[in-house]
């Protein structure tokens, strides 16, 4: 159990002659929580970005445009000297930016050409079949020229009818047409045509036969494709040769900008200004020390109080040891704990996965999920990725440890199981079932438990732990309450529902055995917690009663989630296992079938559990157990500085 | 065969018991499926707005699912009697 880590509230006061090697100091210990000053009556103002902003700006919006177009991704990094960068970077930018415009405008300017070309191309496709030079389409003088298509079927005899001196050229497929008649004919001869839905074509101006014209065509089309295609590459190597420049340049940029930027963020007068924000205070000295030394101790830092009302705002890091810290993930995904309250991190450490093995328990899915998130932690280097993985083997470490207890391999029992229809052997031949106690309802409390043949049990168990866990919270919340507003208001709100409980608990024990006065004096205790919860919370505490026990009942999940984990794995395993047995003659064909029903199956039922137990031991802790102490809604502290990854001073 | 169902009684009391666990789960199923549907649609619209929303938006999609887990207890109150 943790709390957040505890800050001191710092205020750095200078001339504004120091406010430049201030800020650098500040930036590079990445220690600094800086608080936004808001203009106020006080007379302070926020200042202007420092002198080289501006410039430092363009740059970054040119390498960024830059990075985006060539398509640059974070890789690994190649760690670079900072001086060694910046000497470089005007000339080199220049240099790119200069590169990628002619390149870019050599590219657009060819796209354009192809365009062109199949423009032309397309114009030129409905003469192909009739080949003739289009020359020989101009420049007669008692000749019409009709070149178009028709929608029907165009032949001699049609035209005939109207003049013997025709030339037509008819391609049936396409419907294309060119026909050359006299011009004393050509209204008569459009009049069928127009009968025959004749819509005209033009012709292309340029003269020469249009399968040679296509061939000129293609040949070029290829051409500017090959130089599109080798400027391409080109860029492509431009992007090999500058990533690690641009990665490393966007990071100084980025750093450079960061620190520009900051006195809009400060209060300043004429010649003064003041940083006001907070540190952790383990690292307070450490602060103090790098600014006095950047500024011969011209600056002075001081710490001041933290008044209670603003307790609520300090901003909120993580005190958590390493093998607890991949929980702050399911914390944030709920939200920060606020600085006042307990954080819930080592608890869920424990809790979350508890919950996962219990609905899951299953030595094979422990394995194979063991194995691929220890592989996808190891393939992947994101930081975002990594903590997912190492909550996803505390799972599994859980599930392994409860699928020796349930004694199950991917939904095989591993020990042998006394029903009333005899004895059912196990994986494992020799382990035998041992009968530890009467359970619920006729059922045998066994090791290995066989959940599916202890159903009510499990439920009253599975309840029973979930009514330990919001005791837990109650406790939590019993602790965060008398820290900051007193016993009494802890006793009332919390330790009533404590109460409560012990009064049911004795009121259920003297009813079932018979003991009216054990009964009443429940009773009593009942009545004294309800009161007390009323005194607490007013009339809102006696309207939640009943979600106690909705609560509770909200843990039978764990056996039900679990039960039709079993029931996906045991299908899966009961058809293969008929299949292969099915018919022995064929045995080849079916035997791979089987597999793969097997392989499948247990794909499908890996992939449910991640998700299934995940999702709802996710939420007995967020609903059940932080509803009954969590708050949440603390600011992150958000350090002013940098993580450089590609540079270094 | 048919004749030997139509002689007993349309549902005996196993019948009856299966039924009603059957109803128990269906009735439960659909409600916290409808419930679950609302919640949900609300639930996207305000993470399309702001992604930080998740968790927040799946604690609340996921309240619903208890009245089917009742449903379940139910159930197997029912089977088990």
């Amino acid at each position: 159990m943790s709390r957040p880590k505890e800050m001191t509230r710092a205020v750095i006061v200078g001339h504004k002659s120091i406010l430049k090697q201030t800020i650098d100091s500040l930036h590079d210990t990445n220690l600094f929580h800086i608080e936004d000053f808001v203009e106020d009556e006080s007379g302070f103002k926020i200042s202007k970005p420092l002198k080289n902003a501006e410039e430092v700006s363009k740059k970054l919006v040119k390498i960024r445009s830059i990075a985006n177009y060539l398509g640059i991704v974070n890789k690994e990094p190649v760690v670079q000297k900072t001086d060694s960068v910046l000497r470089d970077l005007d000339s080199k930018l220049d240099e790119l930016d200069k590169a990628i415009a002619s390149k870019t405008e050599a590219i657009a300017q060819l796209d354009n050409e192809l365009k062109d070309l199949d423009s032309q191309k397309r114009e030129l496709m409905p003469y192909l079949a009739i080949n003739l030079d289009f020359d020989d389409y101009r420049g007669y003088e008692s000749l019409k020229v009709f070149a178009g298509t028709v929608k029907g079927n165009l032949d001699g005899s049609q035209i005939s009818s109207i003049t013997k001196a025709y030339e037509l050229y008819f391609d049936p497929q396409s419907k294309a047409v060119v026909l050359f008649v006299a011009k004393s004919d050509a209204d008569k001869v459009y009049e069928l045509l127009q009968g025959l839905g004749f819509r005209e074509l033009r012709v292309p101006e340029r003269g020469g036969v249009p399968s040679e014209l296509l061939r000129f065509i293609e040949q070029k089309e290829a051409e500017v494709t090959r130089k599109i295609e080798s400027l391409r590459n080109e860029i492509e190597s431009l992007k090999a040769k500058y990533a690690d420049f641009i990665l490393a340049s966007d990071e100084i940029l980025s750093i450079e900008s960061q620190k520009a930027e900051l006195p809009l963020r400060i209060a300043t007068s004429a010649n003064a200004f003041i940083i006001e924000g907070w540190t952790p205070t383990e690292d307070y000295d450490k602060v103090v020390s790098a600014v006095n030394s950047a500024t011969n101790g011209k600056a002075y830092v001081t710490s001041l109080e933290i008044d209670e009302e603003e307790e609520e705002h300090v901003p909120v890091e993580y005190n958590n040891s390493k093998i607890a810290a991949p929980m702050q993930q399911i914390m944030d995904l709920y939200s920060r704990p606020k600085y006042t309250e307990l954080d819930p991190s080592s608890v869920i450490l424990i809790t979350f996965p508890l919950m996962y093995g219990l609905i899951l328990g299953d030595i094979g899915y422990a394995l194979i999920l063991g194995a691929i998130a220890l592989a996808v932690k190891k393939a992947v280097k994101s930081d975002a990725v990594k903590p997912l993985m190492d909550i996803l083997i505390y799972c599994q470490i859980s599930t392994f440890i409860f699928g020796i207890i349930y004694g199950e391999f991917l939904g095989f029992s591993l020990a042998s199981l006394h029903t009333a229809h005899g004895v059912v052997p196990g994986l494992i031949p020799g382990w035998e079932t041992i009968v530890l106690f009467e359970g619920l309802g006729g059922e045998e409390f066994t090791f290995p438990i066989h959940r599916t043949h202890m159903v009510m049990t499990m439920i009253a168990a599975t309840v029973t732990i979930g009514l330990l866990q919001l005791n837990l919270g109650f406790l939590l919340g019993f602790a965060n309450i008398s820290r900051h507003h007193g016993m009494k208001h802890a006793v009332l709100e919390k330790g009533s529902w404590l109460v409560i409980e012990l009064g049911a608990l004795v009121a259920a024990i003297g009813y079932l055995n018979g003991n009216s006065g054990l009964t009443y004096v429940g009773a009593g205790i009942l009545v004294l917690g309800i009161a007390m919860l009323t005194m607490g919370e007013g009339i809102k505490g006696p309207i939640e009663l009943p979600s106690l026990m909705g609560n509770a009942l909200s843990y039978a999940r764990i056996i039900a989630v679990g039960l039709s984990s079993i029931y996906i794995a045991s299908t899966v395993n009961d058809i293969a296992f008929k299949m292969i047995w099915a018919d022995h003659s064929k045995i080849s064909f079916v035997a791979i079938a089987a597999i793969l029903v097997f392989i499948l199956g247990h794909a499908l039922n890996t992939v449910l559990s991640i998700i299934a137990p995940g999702l709802h031991a996710l939420r007995l802790q967020y609903v059940e157990f932080f509803g009954k102490f969590y708050e949440g809604g603390g600011r992150k502290y958000n350090p002013f500085g940098y993580i450089r990854k590609y540079t270094e001073e | 065969m048919v004749g030997e169902l139509a002689s007993g009684p349309f549902l005996d009391a196993d019948g009856m018991k299966a039924l009603g666990a059957a109803l128990a789960i269906t009735v439960t199923g659909l409600a916290s499926a409808w419930a679950e549907k609302e919640i949900g649609t609300a639930a996207i619209g305000a993470m399309a707005e702001n992604e930080g929303l998740f968790g927040k938006g799946l604690i609340l999609t996921v309240i619903p699912e208890t009245i089917v887990i009742f449903g379940l207890v139910v159930a197997l109150l029912i089977n088990s009697a």
